[in-house]
């Protein structure tokens, strides 16, 4: 009798353990009501794949760069005028507020490109390191970088404006046409802040305009819950 | 000598263009002594190697008709454009616009994640507390000079402006 209630109690365990273990975003789903600005992207099933960018001093960037640390990450372009350089602010912000808090985590600062063809390592280094000096601007191979973000939901599109002011959006699988490099183009695009684990994984994203302090309370609690 | 002289007329006309915008502040009338009266104007201030900076202000319409601001000019800039940010769901479009509309006896706020005129191609860098000179070119045959401040992010106006950017 005693045996039978006990292997009972077991098997209930088991079953808990098993759907606690095996989908741990029901346990953000219930998380993710108490956030204010974000949103619990983590899917353990969904792995970012395998990607090779290069940061701007020229070292390798792939996905062991966001291994063993929280990682802060923005896809922008240097030619945007007003929604990036306000994102790599926030971003700037965000991190000096979370230290501040002594949340125990420094995040990576992460800037990747949408536009390698202008923003080589070179201009990103002085480009995103003004808004922080901890920032790492990456950039790299265009069809990487396109992969690359669609795990995120991030996409971007080029606008050419012709001299009667008709717009052309490019196609981003075809390279740029001639003389448009020098003309010059508008991006289209998200401008999430995406929040990874230590694990190299996608955990949280933060859709625009950015409320830096709400978005580190949300940090907060997801940290505590990971 | 020429400098001198150029500078000592800039001083002034800002101090001037201080008074009347700290006065309109003040008395939140609609008292003015001219159709159109921008306020707090300035420029974004970027990293040094940024291709294109921010220009935001108010353009406030004290006529009994809806005018347009048709172009911007200054020097030292490759082109300068009208540009408006919208978010289209998750995108941000930033759209070239023909002219910005300003409606009677109304205003348009040019501001970060929205309407805003872009320094393309700046030809030297600027710095904190610089000053740049604009024209600014209307359907109504009006052109005003604005001397816009360089600076990191909007000044707080008052208690009943939101600090956003
Ligand atoms: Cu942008």
């Amino acid at each position: 009798m005693n045996n039978k209630l006990l292997s009972g109690i077991g098997v209930v365990a088991l079953v808990i353990a098993t759907f606690y273990f095996t989908s741990p975003n029901k346990n953000y789903k219930d998380l993710e009501k108490q956030l204010k600005v974000s949103y619990v992207l983590h899917n353990p099933d969904k792995k970012l794949p395998f990607f090779s960018l290069v940061d701007h001093n020229n070292n390798k960037f792939d996905n062991n760069n966001f291994k063993g640390k929280w990682t802060l990450l923005s896809f922008i372009y240097t030619h945007c005028p007003d929604v990036c350089p306000t994102g790599l602010m926030d971003m700037s912000i965000l991190k000096s507020t979370l230290i501040k808090r002594g949340i125990n985590i420094v995040p990576n600062l992460v800037a990747i490109t949408f536009d390698p063809a202008r923003d080589t390592p070179g201009v990103l280094k002085t480009y995103v390191t003004y808004f922080d000096k901890d920032f790492l601007g990456v950039s790299g191979d265009q069809v990487q970088i396109n992969q690359l973000i669609k795990p995120f939901g991030a996409y971007y599109e080029r606008v050419v404006y012709a001299k009667n002011g008709k717009p052309t959006v490019l196609k981003n699988d075809e390279p740029l046409p001639k003389g448009v490099l020098e003309f010059g183009y508008l991006i289209n695009h998200t401008a999430w802040i995406y929040l990874l684990n230590p694990d190299g994984q996608i955990f949280a994203g933060f859709p625009a305009p950015h409320n830096p302090i709400k978005m580190a309370d949300d940090i907060e609690l997801l940290i505590k819950n990971y | 000598m020429f400098n001198k002289t150029k500078k000592l007329m800039l001083a002034f006309t800002m101090l001037t263009i201080l008074n009347v915008s700290t006065a309109m502040e003040h008395h939140h009338t609609n008292y003015t002594t001219t159709e159109i009266v921008i306020n707090d104007p300035w420029v974004r201030l970027s990293p040094p190697n940024a291709p294109a900076l921010g220009l935001f202000m108010q353009i406030n319409n004290n006529t009994n008709y809806d005018i347009k601001l048709l172009s911007v000019n200054a020097s030292g800039y490759k082109r300068i454009e009208l540009h408006r940010t919208v978010a289209q769901g998750d995108m941000m479009k930033m759209a070239k616009q023909e002219f910005m509309p300003i409606p009677t006896k109304g205003k348009l706020h040019l501001k970060p994640g929205s309407w805003h005129i872009m320094l393309i191609g700046p030809k030297s860098v600027l710095r904190k507390g610089d000053t740049v000179m604009i024209d600014l070119v209307f359907d109504n045959g009006l052109t005003k000079t604005v001397y816009a401040q360089v600076r990191k992010e909007k000044k707080m106006t008052g208690n009943h402006h939101r600090m956003m950017y």
